[in-house]
């Protein structure tokens, strides 16, 4: 972890001298790494931020306000967001460079990721303040928790090392078990955390063989010094890299839900706390795609690319064909967008099983869209689900535009942008990763992703017939529903605002961020500039 | 693969060991259970009310407290070890650590994880309820047949 | 959608202010002005609607009066780069082959919005009509495969709100039907634009673009790639024409869309496809359409009769009309892949004159249903003798929709047959039926419903009323000019289909290009476009090209 083989050229892997006691025993002395504090200032600022207000709550306990904790929350992502237009500037003149000993890599990728990870994590608190005061839960918990588990992903998606990787998803994960469980009143959101917990860490010692089989083959779990080694040196035999790539994409591909690692998906979406929700399917699985891009496609890619490929192009079929007709058969609105949200994920499945750079600024883009669509849909649903946050069967959401035609309509372009209406972001988001997918000649899972979109559409008509034409006037003939009674918080409706402007602004003029990402480019740099 | 000879055997011994246990405990010692022989007292009388095993759930508090601050304990030895090559590097490395650690201490303290005496009540909160739970369906009654049992028996 | 103020003084022309932004922002702006009024006020919607859509309409015939005769490139053009990641930019421009579309467009919404009365949820059903208007023009003018697409798929959502909201019977089913058929006919659509121009950008090197102009005259890809992109478009366009096989959201779409969206359904929309086949299938790949024409032809014969055949046996008005319009769209494509000028003019003809009349249709199917609340043949009968001016513009409008000579059915039907013989013969003999058929299943259902006894019912049919007259008038008035006269769109067409002929004939190589003088509409001499008397192809005068 602490810098790279110092060998001038590395020796290949049958040659090593692993039996050399010599190699062993020799004292190396401490390298001290030199840190550069400004390299991870979002990251750090997302963790202390999250470690000082639970300081703060715990020596002020019960004396703070209600809206203190959401408050904090937002203005450290905020300030973190903030942090990254130097950073980014600074990416932009000088290239990319590895920090921190080569365990942290800032490139361009890291930091779009890292802003798409605050953008969620201040949708995720906005929706969270109304919610917790309206099922009555205490909690700073939340907030605290929702701030460690981005900062987990921004390391995620920052590290250039396997090991730091791993870290960070667990400080990700850990803190989103405990969330999905949160909700102390509702038997299913302690279900939902179990479960998730339970075969979450089953994915994740996947990942961890995974990353110690490539480690087996290439002696080093920097991804850097990977890349090298694989360019470097041929193979004789590569079962054991073969194999940690199957490990590794298993944990991954739990992460985010890709069939048929998805089983979870479902169940837990549906008993989670709808706002931790909404955090879950932006910002965790932002933060799982990352990982997988950069471990997948910039460090194997390139030379490995051949093999690893096929298995994502399986991956992205199961998840677009199995998301898309999973959903329209459910009847819980929640259960649906979790289903959605794994035909989604095929969607940027196709975009990293296109390894190439253009695939990398689609799925960053799509991961982008993703975040205002799914956070807004998800914050339709906190709302909708009304205390005790269980009403989320599709009856329930009968005539909402006879009661709340805003709400209603708002949840209509959210809908109408997953399934990739034009002149919304989720049309371009498609048209993205169907561009880089074409581009790499695989057009088959082209026509896949695009027809399960349609598939996918007919769920997204359902819940919008369910709002509009369902117990409407028909004829003059008086409604006989008088639509769903709901409050929305204050909070929530800035969430909802932020989302749809960010969804239609990528839809109407997304020249500026179809730039930004192609500019995040991922890239694996040794250690100093 | 030489070295490895010893692992692989200790594998295999650890396999066998099982194996045998299992299949000598079966030829030993056939299981014929009875009504008798499988309520919770072997004396044939059926209990009444379900044996009390609860704790108080400070203790698993205390327990995992106790975790948190061994494991940090733990890092702390190697840390000693090195302590003069690592220098001003360390030393601030393992504040931060321990800062950390700390930091959740103040936070179980906070919360009135290691207040003894009357449980105070911190929070209002209902506890964990699902209208499609109840006794019937998530109790099980153990015993309850071998009662249905006697109770006929005594009559007849 | 913001326009540079400065890029838009690109346009060229006599016009000085960007009309073709203009056509689709003004709608727009109205569906915005509706968006931001508050609900209560019910009176307004209507008057905003008709306003911002009456001002499209006369800025699309300003566009008609201002637009060159006898250039066959592209006028008015607007380029605004959007994405220039993807090469992507708002490129508009009309031809001869989209002026009258265009003009169709601005001339048909206004009427469906006077033509319709609506008796709920006001506000958004002016909304989504304006909506829908923007779209349909933005179809018509884009010259950039992307932004094709954009609007091809958009249309979808205001259309699947008004059917779905203001419907009859089974709306919300033939409102999913609808959307789902589209999109995934777009789903196809999608891959194909996308591979076409990375195709295109190996071939030809450079940036990646998506102008259709480009492309076009490029030609770099592979004639196998070129099928399949082809296939990819023809799905897409298929559904939303509607081709045989792939018809059936239309019956229901129209029968249970309101009046006005059956208009808009008829008259605009079901021309996104045929639009498409000539502007993507003929131009962007002719090698693949020509290869393709058999296919194509066969489809469109047996759209012709099946869609006579079905409307021949349906018990219900309005689903007649419904199967009639696949029968005319039949001739369309008919007439677009004989590839021949004649062939082209004649379905872009059909186009204009089938929205104009089966608009009208529509709407009087629409009125007799708000009087007797059913549009079902046997409940209606005699309307004749209780009100004998409605039955004679029925009848007007019925003799052109059979496509009776005068009227302007004819010049159109009349020309793509005359295409058609010239390299489809026998597809071309096949679909005279269809003709004859048609007159069967108007007339038939003409008979039933306004002539005979008055039954119960019936009695107090309501006479046309002046209001419903002055919405109708317009359209009667085109349809015996245009049948009269219908040389006012042949001359500006013609150029531009002359010019496509010839791009298919450059491209492909086993073309033979067919060229007969007709005497007709383009008999007034006109420089540069001089009859065809002899043009190179003249001597194949009458003889069979393929």
């Amino acid at each position: 972890m602490f810098g790279l083989p110092t060998q001038d050229e590395p020796i290949p892997f049958d040659e090593l001298p692993l039996d050399d006691p010599l190699l062993f025993d020799e004292p190396a002395g401490v390298v001290i790494p030199d840190i550069e504090w400004s390299a991870i200032a979002p990251n750090l600022i997302l963790m202390l931020g999250g470690i000082l207000l639970l300081t703060v709550v715990s020596l002020v306990r019960g004396r703070t306000p209600s809206w203190f904790s959401a408050v904090w929350t937002i203005s450290t992502a905020v300030f973190a967001g903030v942090t990254l237009v130097p950073l980014w500037q600074r990416v932009q003149d000088d290239g990319a460079e590895s920090v921190m000993a080569g365990a942290i890599g800032l490139d361009g990728f890291s930091l779009f990721v890292t802003g798409v990870m605050c953008l969620s994590v201040v949708l995720g608190a906005l929706l969270l303040e109304g919610y917790l005061r309206r099922e009555g839960l205490a909690g700073p918990e939340w907030y605290v928790l929702l701030l460690l588990s981005a900062s987990g992903g921004v390391t995620m998606a920052s590290a250039n090392d396997l090991i730091v990787m791993f870290i960070g998803l667990e400080i990700l994960s850990v803190a989103v078990y405990v969330m999905a469980a949160m909700h102390s009143k509702r038997v299913s959101s302690q279900e939902a955390g179990l479960k998730y917990f339970v075969l979450g860490a089953f994915s994740s010692a996947f990942l961890l063989y995974g990353i110690a089989m490539v480690y087996g083959a290439t002696g080093t779990t920097n991804l850097v010094g990977i890349q090298q080694f694989l360019s470097e040196t041929v193979l004789t035999q590569n079962g054991l890299l073969l194999a940690g790539f199957a490990f590794m994409l298993v944990g991954f591909g739990f992460k985010v839900g890709a069939v048929p690692f998805h089983n979870w998906t479902p169940d837990v979406y549906q008993g989670a706390p709808s706002p931790v929700v909404a955090y879950m399917a932006s910002g965790v699985k932002v933060a799982g795609f990352a990982g997988m891009i950069r471990v997948f496609v910039v460090t194997f890619g390139p030379t490995y690319g051949a093999d690893w490929r096929p298995m994502v192009y399986a991956l992205a079929m199961l998840s677009l064909v199995v998301g898309s007709f999973g959903a329209i058969v459910q009847t819980d609105v929640k259960r649906m967008l979790a289903y959605s949200s794994i035909s989604h994920g095929g969607f940027i499945l196709v975009a990293v099983a296109a390894n190439s750079e253009a695939g990398t600024a689609a799925a960053l883009f799509y991961l982008l869209v993703y975040t205002f669509m799914i956070a807004g849909s998800f914050g339709i649903v906190t709302i909708m689900g009304r205390t005790g946050d269980g009403l989320h069967a599709l009856s329930d959401y009968r005539g909402l535009s006879k009661a709340r035609p805003g709400l209603a309509l708002l949840f209509t372009v959210f809908l109408l942008a997953q399934a990739g209406v034009p002149f919304t972001g989720g049309f371009l988001a498609k048209f993205y990763v169907i561009n880089s997918s074409v581009s790499q000649g695989q057009y088959v899972l082209a026509l896949i992703a695009m027809s399960a979109a349609v598939v996918a559409a007919f769920l997204y008509l359902r819940i919008v017939v369910a709002m509009y034409f369902d117990g409407n006037t028909y004829r003059g003939e008086s409604a006989t529903l008088a639509g769903p009674k709901v409050r929305i918080p204050a909070a929530a409706g800035v969430a909802l605002g932020i989302a749809v402007v960010g969804t239609l602004w990528l839809g109407i003029l997304p020249g500026q961020m179809t730039s930004v990402a192609g500019d995040a480019v991922a890239q694996l740099v040794a250690i100093g500039p | 693969m030489g070295q490895y000879l010893p692992l692989i055997t200790l594998l295999v011994l650890t396999g066998v060991f099982g194996a045998v246990s299992v299949v000598v405990s079966r030829v030993l010692n056939p299981p014929r259970p009875t009504e008798a022989k499988s309520s919770a007292y072997e004396s044939g009388i059926t209990d009444i009310t379900e044996p009390p095993e609860r704790f108080p759930v400070r203790f698993y508090l205390i327990a995992m407290i106790f975790i948190v601050f061994d494991i940090e304990i733990i890092f702390f030895y190697p840390f000693t070890m090195v302590y003069s090559e690592l220098g001003w590097y360390g030393v601030i490395a393992i504040v931060i650590f321990s800062a950390a650690v700390f930091e959740s201490f103040l936070y179980l303290i906070s919360n009135g994880a290691l207040d003894w005496g009357p449980a105070r009540i911190s929070r209002r909160s209902v506890i964990a309820s699902d209208p499609d739970r109840t006794s019937t369906t998530t109790v099980r009654r153990v015993g309850a047949d071998g009662r249905a049992f006697a109770l006929d028996g005594e009559e007849s | 959608m913001t326009v540079d103020p400065t890029l838009l003084l690109a346009a060229d022309g006599p016009v000085t202010f960007p009309i073709l932004p203009a056509l689709i922002l003004t709608p727009l702006l109205g569906a915005l002005a509706i968006f931001f009024v508050p609900a209560r006020r019910d009176d307004a919607f209507k008057q905003i609607a008709l306003l911002t859509s009456v001002v499209t309409g006369v800025l699309s015939i300003y566009l008609l009066t201002a637009f060159e005769t006898g250039e066959a490139g592209f006028q008015f053009v607007v380029d605004q780069s959007w994405i220039s990641e993807f090469g992507i930019s708002f490129h508009l421009g009309v031809d001869g082959i989209s002026l009258f579309l265009v003009v169709l467009t601005g001339v048909m919404f206004p009427i469906a919005i006077m033509g319709a009365k609506i008796t709920h949820d006001i506000k958004s059903y002016y909304g989504w009509l304006l909506v829908l208007m923007a779209g349909s023009m933005g179809v018509f003018l884009a010259l950039d495969l992307v932004v094709f697409f954009l609007f091809f798929e958009v249309v979808l959502v205001p259309m699947y709100f008004l059917i779905g909201l203001w419907g009859h019977g089974d709306r919300i089913y033939a409102a999913t039907k609808f959307f789902l058929y589209t999109m995934l006919g777009g789903a196809f659509m999608l891959v194909a634009i996308v591979a076409l121009a990375i195709l295109n950008q190996r071939g030809v090197g450079g940036d990646l673009t998506f102008d259709l102009v480009q492309i076009a005259q490029n030609q770099a890809i592979s004639t196998e790639a070129g099928r399949w992109i082809f296939v990819g478009f023809a799905i897409a366009f298929a559904v939303k024409v509607p081709v045989f096989p792939l018809h059936t959201w239309l019956p229901d779409a129209h029968t249970e869309a309101p009046t006005a969206g059956s208009v808009v359904l008829a008259a605009v929309m079901l021309k996104l496809g045929t639009y498409g086949f000539v502007r993507f299938g003929l131009y962007l790949l002719p090698e693949a359409a020509h290869w393709a024409a058999p296919v194509m032809l066969t489809l469109g014969v047996i759209g012709i009769i099946y869609g006579a055949i079905c409307a021949t046996m349906q018990k219900d008005l309005k689903r007649l009309v419904a199967y009639s319009s696949i029968a005319h769209l039949g001739f369309v494509i008919l007439g677009v892949f004989s590839i021949t000028t004649q062939g082209i003019e004649g379905g872009i003809l059909i186009m204009v004159n089938h929205g104009i009349a089966t608009g009208a249709l529509f709407l009087l199917v629409g009125w007799i249903y708000e009087r007797r609340h059913t549009r079902q043949i046997s409940e209606l009968s005699g309307l004749q003798k209780v009100a004998p001016v409605f039955a004679g513009v029925f009848t007007l409008v019925m003799l052109a929709s059979i496509g009776v000579p005068g009227l302007n059915g004819f010049p159109g039907e009349f020309l793509a047959l005359l295409g058609a013989f010239q390299t489809a013969r026998w597809w071309a003999v096949v679909a005279v039926i269809g003709v004859i058929l048609a007159a069967l299943y108007l007339l038939w259902a003409y008979q039933r419903t306004f002539h005979g006894p008055v039954t119960p019912g019936n009695e107090h049919f309501r006479e046309l009323r002046w209001s419903e007259g002055l919405v109708i008038a317009p359209l009667l008035a085109l349809i015996v000019f245009l049948g009269v006269y219908p040389a006012v769109m042949l001359d500006r067409m013609g150029p531009s289909v002359d010019a496509l002929v010839e791009h298919v004939d450059e491209q492909v190589d086993d073309f033979e290009r067919v060229e007969i003088t007709y005497v007709g509409a383009s008999d007034i001499p006109e420089p540069g476009h001089d009859d065809d008397s002899d043009g190179p192809a003249s001597d194949e005068h009458g003889e069979e090209g393929e």
